[in-house]
């Protein structure tokens, strides 16, 4: 059975729902607090969920990727070597950008999330275009998906001037990292990008909520039918890699 | 190098704070041109650190960079005055808790302590004077009664010493020792020493206080244990808190001689009431529990919230509470620590009870009314806007920080909340119904030996006296102290926490820490084990030098007491320590029948219990209905514009009043779908802009049964509440219901909560209308009652907040009093069996037949926006038939569990055309309404607001069989939905509704 480990603490908050939506396809699930973690050894998959860690201060996912740094150092290097999975969400995401796993790890920083033009939180669903080339694990035979953003830091923005800026955007998409695209400008983000990837796939960030999409009955309108949510295929898509 | 550090964190590229311009701008009417934010970090530590420690930890160096001195980082600005905001001693300070978790993180820092403070810089561009500054520096930047300002001018700012140059601020105390108070004084000093003190102990309580310690008994108890023979501060404290109107609710529980001598109005005759609260509240709910018609009722007054069985697994508890005084004074910080009390309410909750689902009302006065009226507001009140938006930041912070969704709620605008803004805060939460080890959870087990544990922040100066002010009218030299700012990690920390050693069973019992703090919770423990006995000194302090009796008290936040075996107590502080929580052992439960608090060594306190929770001698008030007043501002102004004789411009000026106008740009800030479990969101249709009636939980993802569901929706009319309040009650119970009917509820399986905010209702002298409020909330409890059992609806929780009134005395001696209008909240809880008969209020479809359904003459034109926002003839609201409609809801509820409806939209503020247009700007559609039947009571048609109301959306091929059922319910066919996205009426008024959309939420 695949494992999947979910880790919470510190003002983290979807980890039940990011739970559920492995559960949902199969895996086994631990949900673990970050204070307690001191071992991946044995997952296949590392999810660090959406929230507000340590209130969102200095900077959203700034205080939690110190802690990934310094606590789980060596394991976290090793597990991202191993080419298992790392999913990281919204809060998870910006951890993942701060701790410079994403876009590529190990790497000098060059790109970050920092606050929506429209200086506020924002919960809204948007609709995604998922890139068709990308070596993401997690979206596989995937082309589109509605799903919810809930955030205020959520844009991303590349370090430098404006050509230096391009030229990091333009890395990217050579390299079909940028797996998901708001289909119009939601927040500012550099050229509508929602979700981004490492070079392998098997890292993936992204700042909408799939968790939330699981459910048909969960989606913002349309017919309430308690059936499988658009976004789950995202989840089947890790545990069926392990396959 | 110093081991002190400024840091300022500027970013590389201009980042510009549009938002601070348009409020400096709008609001003071000041030529702002730029202001870009500049966060300020100030760090000592025990040993130096390099440059790229804090550059790591505070910098994000693909956007910012870190000024630690005097540089030319700021030449690439173009700005003419700087302002530094930073927290007052004392204050909590949510960012340098982070940066200290941060700091203490990296292992260069490991093993050191720091001090760190935070605050902001803004670099402001604009011709101003420095008094201008000064003044949007107060009114719009700052917060002076927590936070300093400093002003420099650009050369000032470029030369200033502010690197090397800080004092940490340090709140310093003098410790007081426990004190005596002397109570051989006679009425007029008791009646001072108690207002001093902010005791708010009327006088006959502080007779019966004197009476305690004068008895022979007591004396001799009190020798025994070397205590002086006059009440203590912490004694006397303990009883001011305890017996507080807000914690005891003296008002509802008074003898109340009402008399009636108006006969327009419903009449109900003259009476003696014995308490509102046990005659009409719970009453009600007895009542409808006798009928045999709520056995889902689990426990209901006797907890910190009401807990009800819908589900076959979990049961579900509720809880509305306010924070009007303190979001006076600090929006921010009194909406933050409004709804995190709430949410505390449900964490102590039975055995403890986690939040799924907040609500969240505000009621505030509309600046650009005010505005628009030239109503200059008393120095001393924030300007309405401000209060609108710190509290909506404070209830956005406090519900996504601790991952609750805000599922429903509502903003409603009166210019008479100038004095008092009113801010409601709810929560939801869920229970397993037993304990791993089968015990039902809605029990609290503390036992006499059982450790008296308090999880969470340490005690501050912070809150002393909340609970007390509270209960006393809004003056202008409120104490600071009385405001605090939450800090929502620490205690979502606590919650999960408490979570896990709840699965566990690590502990026993469980109650928050609100207002009164230890006082408060310790007191209520205590009553069931008979005993308690604490020693002050082994709680966290945040200072040196609090006094005992400020450590009783207090009311700093993210507390909870717990009881713990003493078996259980290693792992539960283990368990703590595990998930970064603070819990300290205070002492431990007993059977003595005292409150017993130590300081140290030495009795501080010892309080016979049956005394401190069962000797109140029940207020005597006098209440006198006659009759319905006018409506009038505090500023006596006329803010109403004439008719005008063109229905399409009525409905467009109709649209943009603050009542009606769409909230969706500030309902988006708060995450209403954290938890995934968010099944009717507060906006909906195709365009995800449709508003919603109520929202809904689902409970499968909370251990619930798979088809289960809760609507959570809300109703308040004070609107009519200068008419009679009795029919204001019924008008908020009925919209409460109607919303959640029309959402798919069970009226069946319903539940309400009442949260009272009044104006003053006790007669004294600068209160003289005190009887007629009095009897308006007597005849608003009559109506609670009325509604709730004829639609079996129980109540159960509610709170009220009775002193809502603000006084100023203004330069020429005149005295003003600005008094909200007496707001009765209603909230309602209802089932749903069957998820997927969920039903939204958006037209789905082009040719679906449109239709109103409900009771209603349209006659003539009633009290309405409509008449609120033109001058028309004289109007009174309509009536209210209670069993027709409640009628009709179980009609309702039967036709949506067959799927009848494409859509349900409940009517209220600005009548069907309002719930015409909404529904069909959720679905992305227009329609055609046929009415030239009515040409003659057009206006009534479209704007009536009375109760048991909706429009209606249907597939043609189930007309008959709708029109069938609904016969006997005032059906009005109204036309059909259009794809053309127009709305017309009778061929000969047409709107486009990308106009009309414009114009309702407000974009130009």
């Amino acid at each position: 059975m695949i494992r999947v480990v979910v880790i919470c603490g510190d003002g983290l908050n979807c980890e039940r729902e990011s739970a559920r939506a492995f559960e949902l396809v199969g895996a086994k699930v631990d949900i673990i607090h970050i204070n307690q973690l001191k071992s991946l050894k044995n997952y296949q998959v590392l999810v660090i969920p959406g929230g507000f860690s340590f209130g969102d201060e200095i900077s959203s996912g700034q205080v939690l990727a110190l802690k990934l740094k310094y606590q789980l150092a060596d394991e976290l290097k090793n597990f991202v070597e191993s080419g298992k999975l790392v999913l990281g969400i919204c809060n998870g995401f910006q951890a993942l950008v701060k701790l410079g796993l994403l876009p590529k790890p190990f790497e000098p920083r060059t790109m970050t999330l920092t606050n929506n033009t429209q200086k506020q939180f924002l919960n809204r669903w948007v609709d995604l275009e998922i890139g068709a080339k990308s070596p993401c694990i997690f979206t596989k035979d995937m082309a589109t998906l509605k799903l919810p953003i809930r955030h205020g830091e959520g844009k991303i923005v590349f370090k430098g001037d404006e050509s230096q800026q391009k030229k990091y955007y333009e890395e990217l998409k050579k390299n079909h990292q940028i797996v998901f695209t708001y289909t119009e400008d939601v927040n500012g983000s550099y050229q509508k990008i929602a979700g981004v990837c490492d070079p392998t796939g098997h890292i993936l960030g992204l700042m909408p909520h799939p968790e939330a999409a699981i459910n048909q009955l969960l989606m913002p309108y349309g017919e309430k039918k308690n059936t499988a949510g658009p976004a789950l295929k995202i989840f089947e898509n890790a545990v069926s890699y392990f396959q | 190098m110093e081991k002190f550090k400024r840091i300022e964190i500027l970013s590389n590229n201009l980042t510009p704070s549009p938002g601070i311009v348009q409020s400096v701008v709008k609001y003071l009417e000041l030529p702002l041109q730029m202001a870009e934010e500049v966060r300020l970090y100030w760090i000592q530590s025990e040993r130096k650190l390099a440059t790229e420690v804090f550059s790591e930890i505070f910098v994000d160096d693909v956007l910012q960079t870190a000024i630690t001195t005097l540089d030319d980082s700021y030449n690439k600005r173009d700005f003419d005055f700087v302002v530094e905001t930073s927290f007052k001693p004392g204050v909590t300070d949510n960012s340098a808790r982070s940066a200290l978790d941060a700091l203490k993180l990296h292992p260069a820092c490991r093993g050191q302590d720091f001090k760190i403070a935070t605050g902001k810089m803004y670099l402001l561009k604009g011709k101003l004077t420095s008094v201008q500054v000064e003044l949007l520096s107060r009114k719009i930047l700052a917060n002076e009664l927590l936070e300093n300002i400093k002003i420099y001018s650009k050369d000032s700012f470029l030369k200033s010493d502010r690197f090397t140059n800080y004092t940490f601020p340090e709140v310093k105390l003098e410790e007081v020792p426990v004190k005596t108070y002397s109570l051989d004084l006679d009425d007029h000093e008791l009646e001072k020493m108690s207002q001093d003190n902010l005791w708010a102990l009327s006088l006959s309580e502080m007779h019966q206080v004197k009476k305690y310690y004068a008895d022979e008994k007591i004396k001799a108890e009190r020798l025994k244990k070397k205590l002086p023979s006059e009440p203590t501060d912490v004694e006397i404290e303990i009883l001011a808190q305890s017996w507080s109107e807000h914690c005891k609710h003296k008002i509802f529980g008074s003898e109340i001689d009402y008399i009636e001598t108006d006969n327009k109005t419903k009449t109900f005759g003259s009476s003696k009431i014995k308490s509102l609260y046990k005659t009409y509240i719970k009453g009600a709910t007895n009542k409808i529990a006798d009928s045999g018609k709520a056995d889902w009722l689990v426990s209901v007054f006797s907890d910190n919230a009401g807990i009800v069985r819908f589900d076959k697994n979990i049961d579900l508890c509720i809880k509305v509470e306010t924070h009007n005084s303190p979001s006076a004074l600090d929006p921010y910080g009194g909406a933050l620590t409004g709804i995190l009390g709430v949410n505390r309410d449900i964490m102590g909750c039975g055995i403890g009870a986690k939040p799924i689902a907040n609500t969240d009302v505000f009621c505030f006065a509309d600046q650009e009314n005010l505005n628009k009226a030239n109503v200059p507001l008393p120095e001393k009140l924030l300007q309405p806007q401000r209060i609108f938006q710190g509290v909506h930041k404070g209830v956005e912070d406090g519900g996504n920080k601790s991952g609750i969704p805000t599922i429903n709620g509502a903003i409603f605008f009166d210019d008479n909340y100038a004095g008092k803004p009113l801010v409601y805060c709810g929560t939801v939460g869920v229970l397993p119904q037993k304990t791993t080890s089968l015990k039902p959870t809605h029990e609290k087990n503390q036992k006499p030996g059982n450790l008296i544990v308090v999880v969470g922040g340490a005690v501050g100066k912070d809150g002393i006296h909340g609970a007390t002010f509270s209960s006393l009218e809004l003056t202008e030299g409120a104490p600071a102290t009385v405001v605090q700012i939450g800090d929502p990690i620490t205690q979502k920390r606590v919650m999960d926490f408490l979570l896990a050693a709840q699965k566990q069973e690590l502990y026993c019992s469980i109650t928050d820490n609100g207002a009164g703090g230890l006082s408060s919770s310790i007191g209520e423990m205590a009553a069931q084990t008979n005993g308690a006995r604490i020693d002050l000194k082994k709680s966290p302090i945040k200072y040196p030098g609090l006094s005992p009796f400020e450590i009783m008290i207090s009311e700093s936040q993210e507390r909870m007491s717990v009881a713990v075996e003493a078996k259980e107590i290693k792992k539960f502080l283990a368990m703590a320590e595990a998930y970064g929580v603070k819990a300290s052992v205070l002492g431990e439960f007993t059977d003595s029948g005292f409150l017993e608090i130590f300081y140290g060594e030495k009795l501080v306190a010892y309080l016979n219990l049956s005394f401190i929770h069962d000797s109140l001698i029940p207020l005597k008030l006098k209440a006198k209905w006659t009759g319905p007043e006018e409506r009038v501002f505090w500023h006596k102004k006329e803010t109403r514009s004439t008719l005008p004789n063109v229905t399409q411009k009525i409905f467009e000026q109709l649209l943009a009043r603050p009542n009606i106008k769409s909230k969706e740009a500030w309902v988006r800030q708060y995450d209403h779908e954290v938890q995934a479990a968010t099944l009717v969101k507060p906006f909906t249709g195709k365009t995800m802009s449709g508003p919603s009636d109520a929202g809904v939980v689902w409970l499968y993802p909370h251990g619930g049964e798979e088809n289960q569901a809760v609507t959570i929706s809300c109703g308040m009319w004070p609107q009519i509440s200068h008419y009679d309040c009795y029919l204001m009650a019924l008008y908020s119970v009925d919209e409460a219901v109607r919303n959640a009917i029309s959402t798919g509820a069970n009226p069946k399986k319903m539940v309400l909560v009442d949260n009272f905010c009044w104006p003053d209702p006790v007669l004294s002298q600068k209160n003289p209308d005190a009887e007629y409020k009095c009897a308006q909330l007597v005849r608003a409890n009559l109506g609670l009652y009325e509604a709730a059992t004829t639609y079996s609806m129980p109540f159960v929780s509610g709170k009220d907040s009775m002193k809502n009134d603000y006084y100023q005395v203004d330069a020429q001696g005149k005295p003003l009093k600005i008094s909200v209008p007496p707001t009765l909240l209603v909230t309602a809880m209802g089932e749903v069996e069957e998820v997927e008969n969920l039903v939204t209020t958006d037209f789905k479809k082009a040719d679906d037949l449109i239709y109103m359904v409900g009771l209603c003459q349209y006659q003539n034109l009633n009290e309405s926006e409509l008449s609120r926002t033109f001058l028309t003839d004289k109007v009174k609201p309509e009536d209210v038939n209670l069993d027709f409609n409640f009628s009709l809801y179980q009609k309702m509820y039967q036709l949506i569990q067959n799927k009848t409806f494409s859509s349900v939209h409940d009517i209220s503020d600005g009548g069907m055309l309002t719930a015409v247009f909404e529904s069909c700007l959720g679905g992305d559609l227009g329609a055609e309404l046929e009415l030239s039947a009515y040409k003659n009571n057009l206006l009534p048609l479209l704007f009536n607001e009375s109760t048991g109301r909706f429009v209606l959306s249907l597939n043609p091929k189930d007309e008959k069989k709708m029109e069938a059922e609904l016969k006997d319910f005032n059906l009005i066919k109204l036309g059909k939905v259009t794809s053309d996205s127009t709305l017309k009426i009778n061929k000969d008024l047409t709107w486009n509704m990308s106009h009309l959309s414009k114009i309702w939420r407000g974009l130009p």
